[in-house]
């Protein structure tokens, strides 16, 4: 069953399809009580860090102030690619998701942050706005509520770090996207000194569902820490990659050979990496045994993430790999704080002897060690996000590793 | 230097947003459209336009990738290297690309027309390998699709 | 107001105040780099982490608020090792400059390297970053991008301080380093003031550069008179020579100081200094000049030549006060003027004074005590003894003029060689009202005397021999604050 992935292209399709309606019903109740339903329903933010939705809209101060709902639609972690498949098939969803947020949290206006590269998704989106904004749906006294809301599109220009809140709220104010220290929380001191909640594109595009049908109902979805459905992006060489809507819960065996087709002729399964890059990687047999929800994956010690699903096969060296991945993360490293900064660096550095054959024997524990003095001691969650990875490949494919100090492998020919 | 029309478009621009400087990333998208790269003058004159320091426009010009700095070809080529299009087979396209254009990365063809760099996930990667050519995605890229795109751009307008 | 622990011993602090400050109020010192007190918080060296109680991860001490009954840690094994690895991460890419770095002796990396580090490093030479190094940026300013740590000082300086923002940083990641626009100059009027909040060798002074070993240098404390603001400052010098000048912050009058008042101390050395008095166009040793000065003096008494005495609002209380005693006690002349009343208010909005002379307050009350006219009412004299910079001022004919001074001027028939308030004592009243003495850092060259001693001698020679009660008696009678 689609709550997100349905076709509906363009305002008349989306209305046809019973779009807006939930925005009606969100004008008869009362702001709490649309809050109360977000809490019941048991929606986390599907960006990445899975936060209890509905807890983070009760933060909001209840205060008369200028108040901010933005969409995180800066989808930059490798191997995700879901909030895109939404703005082509269903955008007026997340437009109708912000809207009621706003109308929630007491938020008369509404930013859509999209990064730079998604030119196409940005026009899609501007044209969503003035479609909506003709229909009555955006604009002044909305449909005769009272409520006001407007959306402005803001584009990023090429940062992965501005995907993090604080960092993306500097970049809407028009500086170098470098996330801010927390506490105070966007929620207290958010976009210009304003309290302001930040939502990724999948979790504003889940709300038109639970106003309709209640939190409850979306809370029978899936298991029960976590509720509902979730985009998977798949990529890698299986044969049928692309986006799925999964009911949170579903075996990974059953995910793999019954929706992904399994893997492509001639390729094995050697590991996964389940949420995005930053996710701690798993193996074949560890992904074969797992059911793809927040807790389940939590327990085998890696995360749901933004479900970025990377398949890898066993023709594909792990230290190359890593190496790509210690290479995005330098160079997405906004450089502010000295762990993230100089640690990324470093990192990158070893691991390119190491993959070049020049490294020597400690190198394997030095990059284990800076990661390990990277995590927990940084402004924001990249550090973390390097160190995570590093850490599961040297941990469960240390073989490969070493094989590669002492000067050879197999896969990569040498 | 920049041109008539940026200069009467940045009143425009700014009223869009709630602060005068939040429109800094906005217009440099606008330039970088006109003319394909920014120059230092560009600040300058941006700064000097806007009232706003240069030191806060450059900080903003050179921490964001997708600005260019330098001059690129008309069509400048953006080749996904991070690792589901590495898995791909993206080294291989980049270096068919460098082959048949005869530049490395951050050099411009002869005729002006071509040039590319290797950049960060396109968010795309269902259908690796993915590049980007100014702001427009080809997925699922091969040897002759290359082919039929680079030539395509040849004759375009 | 809140209660907290800190390592054991329980602290009052004030509301919304933060664990470092907290810590530091009570002979607590947690080790950091971004942060200053007088700038805005950045939280980016990580050098500042605690362990507090009920918190998982550790926390940045300079960001962090306390609140009732926190239990904050700063010695536990978690956070040494925390130290340990972010210096580690810190000189990951430092060049090794020290042999020829100017900041040793007062480098946050060595002393916190010395106390909290101690690791080798663990990363080749060829692997470090390179960045570019001795950058002339400014009238004042050389910078090393590769020595700096990215702590943001000096960008939050030139934003929130002196409002001029020409600082950034370009860039991103480790790649990223401070920049500022090419051909443009970091020549704000307080740029120095950079050198010193640098915790590193990044930014250095042009003019310090490889003079002397800050280790060797001594401390004195003593006040800029560059203008009516009068700073504090420590003026640091070796061997009877000085070399630089630091403010001395506090809470009543600067935390900085302009560079301005940083150069003042040039005037005590250099190819300028008069270091002989001139008299009727010949140089004399010390004593001779006196004399001289003397014969002069008694000659113009007896032929009753109308003589003129200059107060200066550059000189000191004693110094002021001995010129009109010799005026008018001694040479019985009722020809003394003194400047009119000046404004004085901070003029950029930061410390530089709208009045450019360190002691007008001074001055206009001992002008109103003893009826002294003003400059303008100078008319016609045949004799005047004043101070080099007022006289220049007034356009008086240099032919009739006594001039004391520290400079060399050879269209000046008399010259007198006195000494810098660098090289001696002297008080003077600031726009604030405050009352504060200069100390002497360094002995003046040998044929120079203060005002004072050389009013005192003239008198001597005249036959009077004034005491030292007559000549301080002016404090009992000034108008004035002292700091609590």
């Amino acid at each position: 069953m689609n709550i997100l992935l349905n076709d509906n292209f363009d305002l008349k399709t989306y209305i046809t399809n019973g779009g807006y309606n939930a925005l009606k019903k969100s004008f008869t109740l009362k702001p709490e009580e649309i809050i109360e339903e977000v809490k019941k329903s048991g929606l986390r933010g599907r960006g990445g860090a899975g936060f209890p939705t509905g807890l983070k809209w009760s933060f909001i101060p209840k205060t008369k102030t200028q108040k901010y709902i933005v969409c995180n639609s800066d989808e930059s972690e490798p191997g995700t690619f879901k909030d895109r498949e939404i703005i082509h098939k269903n955008p007026h969803s997340i437009i109708e998701g912000m809207i009621i947020a706003g109308y929630a949290i007491g938020a008369t206006k509404g930013y859509f942050y999209i990064r730079g590269e998604f030119a196409r998704e940005a026009r899609i989106i501007e044209k969503s706005i003035y479609e909506a904004k003709e229909a009555g749906y955006l604009g002044k006294n909305i449909l005769k509520s009272g409520f006001d809301f407007d959306i402005t599109v803001v584009r990023g220009a090429g940062a992965y770090i501005c995907g993090e809140e604080t960092a993306l709220l500097e970049s809407i104010e028009g500086k170098q996207g470098k996330p801010r220290i927390k506490p105070p929380f966007p929620a207290v001191k958010g976009l210009y000194g304003c309290p302001t909640v930040i939502n990724n594109v999948e979790t504003l595009a889940s709300v038109p569902y639970i106003v309709i049908y209640g939190g409850e109902n979306y809370s029978k979805i899936g298991v029960e820490k976590s509720s509902g459905t979730k985009l998977f992006s798949v990529s890698g060489p299986v044969k049928k990659p692309g986006v799925y809507e999964i009911p949170l819960g579903l075996s990974f065996k059953t995910f793999f050979y019954d929706w992904l087709g399994g893997m492509k002729e001639g390729e094995e399964l050697k590991a996964v990496i389940p949420g995005g890059s930053s996710v701690p990687v798993i193996t074949a047999e560890e992904a074969m045994n797992t059911k793809l929800d927040y807790e389940s994956l939590q327990k085998i010690g890696t995360m749901l993430g933004s479900g970025g699903m990377i398949i890898i096969p066993k023709s594909q060296c792990m230290v190359e790999l890593l190496y790509v991945l210690a290479r995005f993360y330098h160079h997405e490293s906004c450089g502010q704080c000295t762990p993230c900064r100089e640690g990324s660096g470093w990192i990158e550095k070893t691991l390119n002897k190491i993959l070049n054959y020049k490294a020597k024997k400690q190198d394997l524990d030095l990059i284990v060690d800076i990661s390990n003095n990277m995590m927990g001691r940084t402004i924001c969650p990249l550090a973390d996000a390097l160190a995570m990875p590093v850490i599961s490949f040297v941990q469960k494919f240390r073989e490969e590793f070493e094989s590669h100090i002492e000067g050879n492998c197999k896969i990569c020919g040498k | 230097m920049l041109s008539e029309k940026i200069k009467q478009n940045l009143k425009n621009i700014i009223s869009k947003y709630e602060k005068k400087e939040s429109a800094i990333i906005s217009i440099l998208h606008e330039i970088q459209k006109e003319k394909n790269y920014i120059e230092d003058s560009d600040i300058s004159e941006l700064a000097k336009l806007t009232e706003l320091p240069y030191s806060k426009i450059k900080a903003v010009l050179t921490f964001y990738t997708m600005f260019n700095s330098k001059k690129v070809g008309k069509y400048h080529i953006q080749i996904c290297r991070n690792i589901s299009c590495h898995m791909a087979g993206a080294k291989k396209i980049e270096k068919y690309i460098s082959e048949k254009l005869g530049i490395r990365e951050g050099e411009v063809t002869k005729d002006l027309l071509f040039s590319y760099s290797t950049v960060e996930c396109l968010g795309s990667c269902g259908t690796a390998p993915v590049i980007m050519i100014n702001e427009t995605y080809y997925e699922n890229v091969d040897e002759k699709k290359i082919d039929e795109i680079i030539e395509k751009l040849k004759v375009a307008k | 107001m809140p209660k907290v622990i800190i390592d054991g011993k329980e602290f009052i602090a004030k509301e919304n105040e933060t664990v470092l400050n907290v810590a530091e109020r009570n002979g607590i010192y947690i080790p950091r780099y971004c942060y200053h007190p007088a700038l805005s918080i950045a939280g980016n060296c990580r050098m500042c982490l605690v362990e507090i109680e009920k918190m998982p991860k550790l926390q940045i001490a300079c960001a962090t608020t306390v609140t009732d009954g926190m239990v904050i840690h700063t010695q536990t094994e978690k956070v040494k090792k925390a130290r340990q690895d972010v210096l580690e991460f810190l000189l990951l890419n430092h060049p090794l400059d020290c042999p020829i770095c100017d900041q040793v002796g007062e480098c946050y990396l060595q002393d916190y390297y010395m106390e909290y580090g101690l690791k080798k490093s663990r990363i080749d030479l060829k692997d470090k970053n390179r960045k570019p190094k001795r950058r002339d940026i400014g009238k004042h300013l050389i910078l090393d991008n590769e020595r700096c740590i990215l702590c943001t000082r000096c960008v939050r300086f030139c934003e929130e301080v002196t409002k001029t923002s020409e600082l950034f940083i370009n860039s991103r990641g480790d790649h990223s380093f401070i920049d500022i626009k090419t051909e443009e100059k970091l020549d704000n009027d307080y740029s120095l003031n950079i050198a010193d909040i640098c915790p590193v060798g990044a930014f250095t002074s042009k003019d310090f550069r490889f003079k002397e070993r800050v280790y060797r240098l001594s401390s004195t404390s003593s006040i800029c008179l560059s203008c009516a603001t009068g700073c504090k400052i420590k003026v640091q010098h070796n061997n009877g020579k000085i070399y630089r000048i630091l403010p001395d912050p506090n809470i009543y009058t600067n935390t900085w100081i302009c560079d301005n008042g940083r150069m003042s101390y040039k005037i005590t050395a250099g190819p300028d200094r008069l270091t002989k008095s001139i008299i009727k166009s010949e140089e004399h040793h010390l004593n001779k000049a006196i004399i001289k000065l003397f014969d002069i003096l008694k000659e113009a008494k007896e032929k009753n030549l109308k003589i003129a005495i200059l107060l200066s609002d550059y000189l000191s209380i004693e110094d002021n006060f001995a010129l009109y005693y010799l005026g008018f006690e001694i040479l019985k002349t009722d020809l003394i003027y003194a400047s009119k009343e000046k404004e004085q208010k901070i003029e950029d909005g930061i410390l530089i004074n709208k009045d450019k002379t360190p002691n007008s307050n001074a001055v206009s009350q001992i002008s109103k005590l003893y009826g002294i006219k003003k400059y303008e009412d100078l008319k016609d004299c045949d004799l005047l003894i004043g101070f080099y910079d007022d006289i220049e001022k007034l356009n008086i004919p240099k032919n009739k003029s006594v001039a004391l001074s520290y400079k060399a001027d050879k269209e000046y028939d008399n010259l007198i060689a006195i000494k810098t308030y660098f090289e001696t004592e002297g008080s003077f009243i600031n726009w604030q009202y405050f009352l504060r003495k200069t100390a002497p850092s360094v002995s003046a060259p040998t044929d120079t005397i203060s005002v004072y001693d050389l009013c005192l001698k003239i008198s001597e020679l005249f036959g009077y021999y004034p005491k030292e009660k007559e000549l301080n008696k002016i404090f009992n009678e000034l108008k004035y604050k002292t700091e609590d």
